[in-house]
């Protein structure tokens, strides 16, 4: 009985004219230098070294989430496109045309899943590449601009997330563009309801937000706007900016972790793609199964005249749009988001602590991991107040509490300095007062030369707002809810907005302390804003109508 | 053609004060014609940049008219008409002495807000601001009153809404022509 050699036949197939042509390189025989050659010889790959650091293949180290990121990106493309075939974005056919794909094409609806689900996903592990890359200090030098060039990914990974969610033209679609592109009309000078907006001319029909919609509403130009943006405009910046990120990568060396006795490089191929495949190959077939499992939503057809009750921004915005709920559109909708963006580039240039680089290290680098956490665990939760917390009218709404009781009126807010607080020119007042307490906040940490005693600080601090809480509950004017937002605060802003950095960043020199104070002092704002308004129910800590300036 | 040696001739030293050949002043150092050059290729990206900033403001657009017939005065009760809402995003209010239109845009970041009347309060849907009767803003981040439309008592009896024509301010809301006198029956 002849027996099928396997082994002959893979042989003589390798070493046909055909096979050859195709894949440089003689037989395989699987030594070091074939090894080289795999990588060297072959276009898709040869953007790896040829030998890395066996400390770079850790799943425990790695997470594997850039790798997954860039996965997730190629699926996205693949499914992306395959939608373009059946997707026409006009007013009239766009919610057809998803619906077609829901209903009539075959395969449409798994496809569009897909593609949902993987975007939603990559916004997920560009964020966790982020978060380790963070923890593990991998971006300080010489990965400085390699970490700015992620922070532009990660920025243009929502940005293809918004526009994305525009197409399918549903209810969701329009409010959330509608209050995504009206935040770009608060804009300071650029915007015509911003800050000094209406002053420098800008009007409905010629400022940052009209360039957006291709108009002064959400329509057809806005649809096709955002195609072009989503399917071409950004994917290809984005496409540049791996090419680089990856370049960098590969130029800076794969891991900064400390060399150890004795270590030796092992051969990327077949470590390191095996480990690459294995990430790409896992995260689609869980894409797939999702997809299978679980619709992409759809909401209603678009309606420009009337929104959802409650209307909420797909998950990953919900925390913006609850910081929209404190803070004037132009400091939530453009500001802070402009701060977060440049303070994440500027960490690798304020952050001169030599030390852990490579590694976790929760002692040697207190402060830096930190703030930073607290920025990002701050993110989540606002996520999750808006996502789980806010029901009807957009009103605060327990887990537990039915969305089908209308909630009693809020009360009416007041604003401090301004009309209806301490007067209607109390801006003259509140302007330097302002001005001073920041000034304090920014400087004092560091003008105080010695370690203050942070655990006597912050019971004293603790002491005194415990106090105050207790007479302001003693006087009717604050329930337990309001003393404990208050306590927790106030007494959250304090220590990591100053017993902190006076303990850990009064060292600096005085560019690199200023800028991170600036961001820290942004970061306590948000806290206590929340505090003002959940507590004693501010509006606003100063307000100038007359330039549409509200702090 | 001779192949003698042509007579060697003195190497002609320049006489030291033999005037130089008329050696025209540069009217541009290759250093300047660089800087122009450059100074000019920049000037080309930035204009560039320019029009393309500018290509993206179209100089036509194709919106609805922002101008709609109400229908006859005498057909609204008093109070919030949410009439015209699906089609024209406009609150038809009767007061015992008039008309005016509210235009349901919310000031905050242009959500619609609905109107509840048990609680005599419009709430928006997107980030809770709270409006009275009038449009003024009692609660949540909105950071000014809500906008009316012109409106205008065709001969017909007809109202007449323009949302192109807008005003909030208190004082200038309540008159012509944001508000049309009407009296009740």
């Amino acid at each position: 009985m002849p027996t099928l050699d396997v082994e002959k036949i893979k042989k003589e197939v390798i070493d046909s004219q055909l096979w050859r042509s195709v894949f440089r390189g003689g037989a395989w025989k699987d030594t070091p230098r074939d090894r080289a050659g795999h990588i060297i010889g072959n276009v898709w790959l040869h953007l790896h070294p040829v030998k890395i650091r066996p400390r770079a293949l850790k799943w425990a180290y790695t997470w594997g989430m850039g790798g997954i990121s860039f996965a997730l990106y190629l699926l996205l493309t693949l499914t992306g496109v395959a939608l373009m075939f059946y997707y026409r974005p006009t007013i009239g056919l766009a919610y057809r045309d998803i619906k077609d794909l829901e209903f009539a094409v075959t395969l449409g609806v798994f496809l569009r899943n897909a593609h949902r689900w993987a975007a939603q996903a990559m916004v997920v592990a560009v964020i966790a590449h982020m978060v380790r890359v963070f923890l593990t200090g991998a971006y300080k030098k010489p990965r400085e601009f390699n970490w700015a060039i992620g922070v532009l990914l990660l920025t243009l990974t929502l940005f293809l997330s918004f526009t994305g969610y525009l197409l399918p033209w549903d209810q969701l679609a329009i409010w959330a563009v509608t209050v995504g592109t009206n935040m770009a009309g608060a804009t300071p000078v650029l915007g015509n309801e911003g800050p000094l907006g209406a002053l420098m001319g800008m009007r409905i029909n010629n400022d940052v937000r009209f360039t957006l919609l291709g108009g002064t509403m959400v329509g057809e130009n806005t649809l096709l706007r955002f195609y072009v943006m989503h399917c071409v405009a950004v994917p290809l910046v984005v496409g540049i900016l791996l090419i680089l990120h990856f370049w960098r990568i590969r130029k800076d060396s794969f891991s900064a972790a400390p060399y150890v006795a004795n270590e030796e490089k092992v051969d990327v191929w077949p470590h390191l793609v095996k480990r690459e495949y294995i990430g790409a190959a896992g995260t689609t077939l869980l894409i797939m199964i999702w997809s299978i499992l679980q619709n992409a939503p759809l909401e209603a057809i678009a309606n420009p005249n009337v929104t959802t009750n409650p209307s909420k921004a797909p998950w990953y915005f919900v925390g913006l749009q609850e910081l929209l709920v404190y803070f004037d559109p132009w400091i939530a909708g453009v500001v802070m988001p402009g701060l977060i963006i440049v303070g994440l580039v500027a960490i690798p240039y304020i952050d001169t602590n030599p030390k852990g680089v490579g590694y976790y290290a929760w002692k040697e680098r207190p402060f830096a991991n930190t703030l930073f956490m607290l920025g990002v665990v701050m993110w989540f939760a606002l996520i999750f107040i808006g996502y789980a917390l806010r029901g009807p009218n957009y009103a605060w709404y327990w887990p537990w509490e039915s969305w089908y009781m209308l909630k009693a009126a809020p009360a009416a807010t007041w604003s401090v300095f301004g009309p209806k607080g301490v007067g209607a020119y109390s801006m003259l007042l509140g302007i330097p007062l302002m001005g001073a307490v920041s000034a304090a906040w920014l400087f004092l940490p560091k003008l105080i030369e010695k370690e203050l005693d942070g655990k006597k600080m912050m019971g004293a601090f603790l002491g005194l707002v415990a106090v105050l809480a207790a007479a302001g509950m003693a006087m009717g004017k604050m329930g337990a809810t309001e003393g404990a937002f208050l306590l927790f605060f106030l007494g959250a802003s304090f220590y990591y907005g100053f017993v902190l950095p006076q303990r850990h960043i009064r060292t600096l020199d005085w560019p690199r302390y200023l800028v991170t104070m600036v961001l820290v002092i942004s970061t306590m704002s948000v806290l206590l804003k929340m505090c003002a308004r959940l507590t004693f129910n501010i509006k606003y800590v100063l307000t100038i109508p007359s330039i549409s300036m509200n702090f | 053609m001779s192949d003698t040696n042509p007579t060697p001739v003195p190497n002609p030293a320049p006489p030291a004060t033999a005037p130089k050949p008329a050696a025209k002043p540069a009217a541009l150092s290759r250093g300047d014609f660089l800087w122009a050059g450059w100074g000019m290729l920049a000037a080309f990206f930035a204009a560039s940049a320019a029009a393309g900033a500018r290509f993206m403001f179209p100089n036509v657009i194709y919106e609805p008219s922002q101008k709609f017939n109400a229908g006859q005065a005498s057909g609204y009760d008093l109070g919030v008409s949410t009439k015209w809402l699906n089609e024209q995003r406009v609150w038809i209010v009767r007061t015992p002495s008039g008309f005016y239109a509210m235009w349901a845009r919310c000031t905050h970041l242009g959500c619609t807000p609905n109107w509840w009347g048990d609680q005599n309060r419009f709430k928006c849907p997107c980030h809770g601001s709270n409006y009275t009767l009038g449009g003024d803003v009692i609660a949540g981040p909105a950071p000014m009153p809500l906008w009316r439309a012109k409106v205008e008592l065709a001969p017909t009896g007809d109202l007449i809404v323009d949302k192109a024509v807008l005003e909030n301010k208190p004082g200038k809301r309540e008159l012509a022509p944001y508000f049309v006198d009407y009296a009740s029956a």
